[in-house]
């Protein structure tokens, strides 16, 4: 890969690119590979990021500022939320040079056209080099260049969150740390969204894959807020063993700019967001993946509402599900495991 | 080493290789400790030759087969008659560890299938009690005689065998799932509420036990209450053989006992050879029927088995409903296992020990008989006075043969044991308590913890009892003291006095229809005066120690038996 190229389609990526553009579009990458449909987009690399802060100075700024900090070890979460705002207003008050910003506007600009849309919405997500569930921050529904790169500066500054620099410091890692890529894809028309474990991350239990959905947004699932639809499918039959509709108030969707939660219409809350068929479409992916990958997948899928089935599903993210793999274990098994841990 | 006669050092008399020899025995294993719910009264040579051998046997072959983690087996040594128990530990954790991978593999079998493990067991042993009982000992030649003597020795050990491995699992079940329940609510194996899911079983033993009631009532229906209420029971037999009805009767039951599974191939006495099995003498069972008919007891065992059942279920019930859902049929499982504790403590007695004690006393009575004859014995039970190699010299030409010097030495010393109590324990550490932590905990025996030695009473002394032990099976109740340690004194026993003993054991149960309570000088909560105390709804208190000792006859006693206390109302 020449260093010249500091943007990609997702599709180029592998996820050996992890340290290139970070793991989320690394992932994307390789999602693509494993022939899962994925929204269109393009991933920022991290040396555009660090170009970026040495074109700016604000790499400069940062770093005298954080020579004057000295060891931050053990302060409390009122000097975490100053050093943060500090850092962050550095990163945000500048100007993207042209060199930065003329790559970026031309990769959107291409999008577009193939999307063959005006000003394409699309989220732009921060991409780290190792997983940080939530740590940094993602913008949804972002159109038009101006709010692009409005948003891009802000995912660039949010490896400076009070929550990132109070982790970085507590594990003794540099203050000026946590180097970001940046996913641009498009925003997914979201009729419902959801998360899917091909383990039972409760119990450990292999042979099912564990559906949450919701309306709108994956926003509306993953942060777990509300009752959502569950679906427990096993692998072997394909059937859906069960069913928990749940009773979803409260979902997230796109607004002109930006998306926000909303309440969920009467006769819509205690529907499945889900049909059969896109439960099961869902479930075979995960089962292919999880082969594929040797290990277990938590995964992120969005249902587009303005596309017709099979085309409408939308993978958003895979990893490998922090759960161990346990079989289930027979109470013969249990109870000679605890009879010989008596002598032990 | 030893004692040295005409310069010559004598290692062994009765027991060769299984005397208790402080000199070598002690350095060896530290403590031994004694077996008081089996060798009290103490033992003849001829059986503590055989329980030593082939029990210690028995042990080692269990803690082999089951690869027991903590515990290679045990060592017994015979001494004044008592029985001396120590135990192989394991300490080194690697060789735990090792130990604790095939423990799994062979413990699975006896959770999925101990019901037909242990059946398997049965028909096995079963069928080598039946080649014994082919022997016609009045007209068996001397090599015939001398043959059954071998023969004797390898059911005896195929017997222990057995007899340990069904034991070893339901009772490790029993005690994890005490440590369970003590550590997560507090519960312990003398609390009633524990104690509950683990009664009102059925077995064999309370089956024959019924059988007997229900000859009692059968006797009645047949209007033979006369002659069982004229007649001790040593004169009964004559007495209903003189009437139709009672011909009758008494066909009905002799055929009972020849030619039920166990029937009267049992003992009176558990554990020694010196007391009649009721095959040759049914005295024992008319007597317990005798019993029945004049308290008029009531179906002791058939009121109150369906009711403990009946509580076995709702206790168990009770207790899963505080176990997390998911953790549910783990303890269920679980509880069905320690369950069989119960049963098999009382089944395994009768078809191991009552049936093959009953065959080495028909076995060598016949032998016994022969020696007495040409002479070579005074009489025919001072066979018990000699080991199998002893009978082995003299069997073939037997009229050539003076043994006489033996026998009477070591029946002067039998009955000489009978006047002094031997200690509980032989050790070189500082005391019992030293002795238990080091030399017995360690091995984390079932058997050892639970039957043979028991736990310490604990003393509460804001109780003001004047003596304490373990809680068998709960409950409070005041009464006079009968205190029995022969067998022949049971038939003293009024209903409502207290039973004070030092152990109880299967032939026994027959008083559990009238006693109040019952204290124990030694036992645990799984020996059989607990188990039967628990499934006839009896208060019992075990392990006291001296029980017997400070006890007497006629005292008036309280007894709070889920505290281990016992009051002496009249000193």
């Amino acid at each position: 890969m020449s260093s010249e190229k500091q943007i990609f389609w997702f599709e180029e990526l592998e996820e050996k690119h992890n340290d290139i553009v970070g793991k989320k579009c690394a992932n994307l990458g390789q999602m693509v590979h494993l022939g899962m449909p994925v929204p269109p987009g393009f991933a920022i690399s991290i040396e555009l990021y660090r170009r970026f802060l040495d074109l700016s100075g604000a790499a400069k700024e940062m770093r005298s500022y954080a020579d004057e900090l000295g060891d931050l070890k053990g302060v409390g979460i009122g000097t975490f939320d100053e050093v943060s705002r500090r850092l962050q207003d550095i990163i945000e008050e500048k100007d993207m040079p042209a060199e930065v910003r003329d790559p970026i506007l031309r990769y959107y600009e291409e999008l577009c056209e193939r999307l063959d849309m005006q000003d394409a919405s699309v989220s732009v997500r921060s991409a780290g080099t190792e997983s940080r569930p939530g740590m940094f921050e993602t913008y949804l529904n972002v159109i038009g260049a101006t709010d692009l790169l409005e948003k891009i500066k802000k995912v660039w500054a949010s490896a400076y969150t009070p929550r990132a620099v109070a982790f970085r410091v507590n594990k003794g890692f540099p203050l000026i740390g946590d180097e970001l890529g940046v996913a641009v894809p498009k925003m997914v028309n979201s009729r419902s969204s959801g998360v899917s474990f091909t383990v039972d991350p409760v119990t450990g239990d292999d042979t099912r894959i564990i559906l949450e959905a919701n309306w709108g947004l994956g926003e509306g699932v993953v942060s777990g807020s509300g009752s959502v639809d569950g679906f427990v499918v096993e692998k072997e039959t394909l059937a859906i063993v069960n069913r928990h509709i749940g009773q979803k108030t409260r979902c997230v969707v796109n607004r002109e700019k930006g998306a926000e939660w909303v309440d969920v219409p009467e006769k819509m809350q205690h529907i499945p967001c889900l049909a059969d068929e896109e439960v099961l479409e869902i479930v075979k992916t995960g089962i292919t993946v999880e082969k594929r990958l040797g290990c277990p997948q938590d995964m992120e899928w969005a249902v587009d509402g303005d596309l017709p089935f099979p085309k409408n599903i939308f993978w958003l993210q895979t990893r490998p599900a922090k759960v161990q793999v346990k079989k289930p274990v027979s109470t013969t098994d249990q109870i000679i495991d605890l009879l010989a841990k008596r002598y032990q | 080493m030893g004692e040295n006669i005409g310069g010559r050092t004598a290692l062994w008399d009765a027991l060769p290789g299984y005397d208790l020899i402080e000199e070598v025995d002690l350095p060896e294993m530290h403590s031994w400790f004694l077996d008081a719910t089996h060798s009290v009264p103490p033992w003849t040579p001829l059986f503590g030759w055989y329980w030593i051998r082939f029990c210690c046997h028995g042990m080692k072959v269990v803690c082999d087969e089951l690869s027991i983690p903590t515990c290679k087996g045990w060592e017994m040594r015979y001494r004044d008659g008592g029985s001396y128990n120590a135990f192989h530990i394991v300490r080194d954790k690697k060789e735990i560890a090792e130990r604790a991978v095939k423990f799994r593999q062979a413990l699975r079998p006896w959770i999925e299938n101990f019901d037909g493990l242990w059946e398997s067991g049965k028909r096995e042993l079963l069928g080598m009690y039946d080649k014994l009982k082919a022997i016609d000992l009045e007209n068996a030649s001397h090599v015939e005689l001398y043959r059954h003597n071998y023969d004797l020795m390898n059911t005896y050990r195929r017997m222990f065998e057995i007899h340990f491995l069904g034991m070893y699992s339901s009772y490790s079940a029993w005690l994890l799932l005490e440590d369970l329940c003590k550590e997560r609510f507090g519960m312990k194996d003398q609390d009633p509420e524990f104690q509950d899911m683990l009664r009102g079983f059925n077995n064999k033993v309370y089956e024959m036990d019924k059988s007997l009631w229900d000859f009692s009532q059968l006797a009645l229906d047949m209007g033979l209450k006369g002659i069982f209420v004229q007649n001790k029971p040593d004169d009964l037999r004559a007495k209903l053989e003189m009437s139709e009805k009672g011909r009758e009767w008494f066909r009905k039951f002799m055929h009972y006992l020849e030619t039920d599974e166990v029937g009267g191939w049992r003992m009176r006495r558990m554990n020694d050879l010196t007391e009649p099995y009721w095959l040759e003498d049914p005295c024992t069972p008319l007597g317990v029927i005798r019993n029945h008919v004049l308290k008029e007891t009531e179906d002791v065992f058939g009121n109150v088995h369906a009711e403990l059942s009946k509580n076995r279920e709702a206790a168990v019930a009770r207790f899963l409903e505080r176990v997390p859902p998911p953790e549910r049929p783990f303890f269920e499982g679980l509880i069905n296992l320690a369950g069989k504790a119960s049963s098999y403590s009382e089944e395994h007695d009768l078809y191991c020990e009552l049936i093959s004690h009953a065959l080495l006393r028909r076995g060598y009575l016949g032998m016994g008989r022969r020696l007495a004859k040409s002479g070579t014995i005074d009489q025919p039970d001072d066979i018990f006075m000699l080991n199998p190699d002893e009978i082995d010299r003299v069997l073939m030409v037997p009229d050539r043969h003076d043994l006489r010097f033996i026998t009477r030495r070591r029946r002067a010393e039998w009955l000489e044991w009978h006047t002094r109590p031997n200690p509980p324990v032989i050790t070189d550490r500082s005391g019992m308590e030293e002795a238990v932590a080091m030399d017995l905990l360690p091995s984390m025996d079932a058997v050892a913890m639970k039957i043979v030695v028991g736990e310490l009473p604990e003393h509460k002394p804001e109780l003001g009892a004047d003596m304490f032990g373990i809680c068998g099976c709960a409950g409070e109740v005041e009464g006079p003291a009968r205190v029995v340690v022969n067998y022949e004194d049971l038939k003293e026993v009024q209903p409502g006095e207290i039973l004070v003993c030092p152990g109880t054991n299967p032939a026994w149960t027959p008083v559990y229809g009238m006693v109040a309570a019952v204290v124990a000088d030694r036992g645990g909560t799984l020996s059989h005066a607990a188990i039967i105390g628990r499934e006839y709804g009896v208060p019992t208190i075990v392990n006291t120690f001296e029980g017997t000792a400070k006890i007497k006859t006629g005292q008036r006693l309280r007894i709070h038996a889920a505290e281990g206390a016992i009051f002496i109302l009249d000193k």
